[in-house]
């Protein structure tokens, strides 16, 4: 009974002691909060389309609407006997739809990897002027159903400079390993 | 009762009588004193000095000409002793009309604090970056995508210590994911610290994380491209803290839980 009362007075003072440290714990102290972001959007689709007559094949490559802008290069395979020679063809000047009238006519441009490069960026719902590949020394016997050319056109995102404007088509490394390249290969004949 | 009635009749009772009722007068006026003290103490109450404590982030992005308020949280005593307080957005200002977010560009983006409150501080922030799913409407709460790199979300740090500037980078307490800067100055009232970012960029990289689903029909291959970024929402979240100066350091190590040493208004981390 004696301990009891003991330990009662004990745990009063205790709780009487605990009520100052509230106080002396206390600090000014403010904070403040916010954020913010926005959404991506990546991604492209493109498509070719190809015309073979007069042992001529004429090349237009086309970017869906909401696709994100990307450079292009192509090139065609027809094996050794059967050289072909590249040339600009149609112009339609229609790379990027928010600008009316292009000042400049892009062009497909020849390095020495064998691609040819559209000199120009293709935007969402553009599409690119002609290349026209035509097939030099063609047999007098072989038809144009027998024969065989394979089209490669590759597409890469465009890439932003620190201050926001593009980087030209003749500063992309393509075989960079940072450097995401779509590669659709195909066209029969 | 007959000791009593003695008693009673003593001189000496007579005398004790008297005094005390002579010190029962003198202490009624001393109550009356009390209480006209009471009634102009009151009056300079009204004139004691609060100590009010309030914090201000601010941003300046390529559309401000100057440094404007995000989010700021003052103690007022002149409104009932509440908070005046309000939480805004960032980045609001980062983009035109219409105009699209594009990887690699910089945009400006400078964060620093003001103290808004009427005595001097001492300041901390935490950033933090983060992918979180994208498109979502108004109060929809967005999922935070864990396995998509926070580090690809640069925003630049300026005026660190390494920089020889004042702010100083809590590397135990920082990550990938997020950074804890301390100002190692004190903050006078009404005063802004120096920037602690100047620009924000998403690496080019993320046009580079993808993946491909090759398909062929008729002849034609066609590789179809996903991107494991397409459709996310990168974010940037600051929260600054701010103690009193008085006892810094105890206050500093209650309030935030981080030792510091304070000599001279000058903050270090232990």
């Amino acid at each position: 009974m004696k301990k009891k009362h003991i330990f009662l007075a004990v745990l009063a003072v205790s709780l009487i002691m605990t009520v100052s440290v509230g106080s002396a714990w206390a600090y000014f102290t403010t904070y403040v909060e916010a954020q913010g972001g926005y959404t991506l959007s990546l991604g492209d689709e493109t498509t070719i389309e190809e015309n073979f007559s007069s042992w001529m094949k004429s090349l237009v490559i086309t970017s869906e609407a909401d696709s994100k802008p990307v450079y292009v290069r192509a090139r065609a395979f027809s094996g050794d006997l059967y050289p072909v020679t590249y040339s600009d063809g149609e112009v339609f000047n229609q790379e990027n739809p928010a600008v009316e009238d292009d000042q400049e006519r892009g062009v497909w441009t020849p390095k020495a990897d064998g691609y040819y490069y559209y000199s120009k960026i293709l935007y969402g719902g553009g599409k690119t002027n002609e290349l026209q590949v035509k097939i030099e020394n063609v047999p007098q016997d072989v038809t144009e159903k027998e024969f065989n050319v394979v089209v490669v056109y590759e597409t890469t995102p465009v890439q932003y400079k620190e201050d926001g404007t593009p980087y030209g088509v003749d500063e992309i490394n393509w075989n960079a390993a940072e450097l995401e390249v779509d590669r659709v290969e195909g066209g029969g004949r | 009762m007959k000791r009593l009635k003695e008693f009673m009749k003593s001189p000496k009772t007579t005398m004790i009588a008297f005094g005390l009722a002579i010190a029962l007068l003198l202490f009624s006026s001393i109550g009356g004193t009390r209480a006209a003290l009471t009634y102009f103490s009151e009056t300079y109450a009204s004139r004691v000095q609060m100590s009010n404590i309030g914090v201000t982030l601010l941003e300046k992005s390529d559309k401000d000409e100057k440094a404007r308020e995000v989010s700021k949280r003052d103690y007022s005593d002149s409104s009932n002793g509440t908070w005046s307080e309000n939480t805004g957005k960032l980045l609001e200002g980062m983009l035109g009309d219409g105009e699209e977010l594009k990887p690699g560009k910089k945009y400006n983006e400078e964060l620093s604090v003001q103290n808004t409150g009427d005595i001097d501080q001492y300041v901390r922030v935490s950033i933090y970056k983060y992918w979180v799913e994208g498109n979502k409407e108004d109060g929809e709460e967005a999922e935070k995508i864990r396995n998509l790199d926070p580090g690809l979300i640069e925003l630049n740090l300026v005026n660190t210590s390494d920089q020889g500037g004042e702010w100083l980078v809590d590397g135990d307490a920082s990550t990938k994911e997020r950074t804890v800067l301390y100002y190692s100055r004190l903050l006078p009232a009404g005063s802004t610290t120096t920037p602690f970012t100047d620009t924000l960029k998403i690496n080019n990289i993320i046009a580079s994380k993808v993946t491909q689903e090759v398909t062929e029909k008729d002849g034609y291959k066609t590789i179809k491209t996903t991107y494991d970024y397409d459709g996310v929402q990168f974010c940037i979240e600051a929260n600054v803290d701010a103690v009193q100066d008085h006892n810094a350091e105890d206050a500093i190590w209650s309030a935030w839980g981080r030792r510091v040493t304070v000599n001279d208004g000058i903050l270090s981390l232990n």
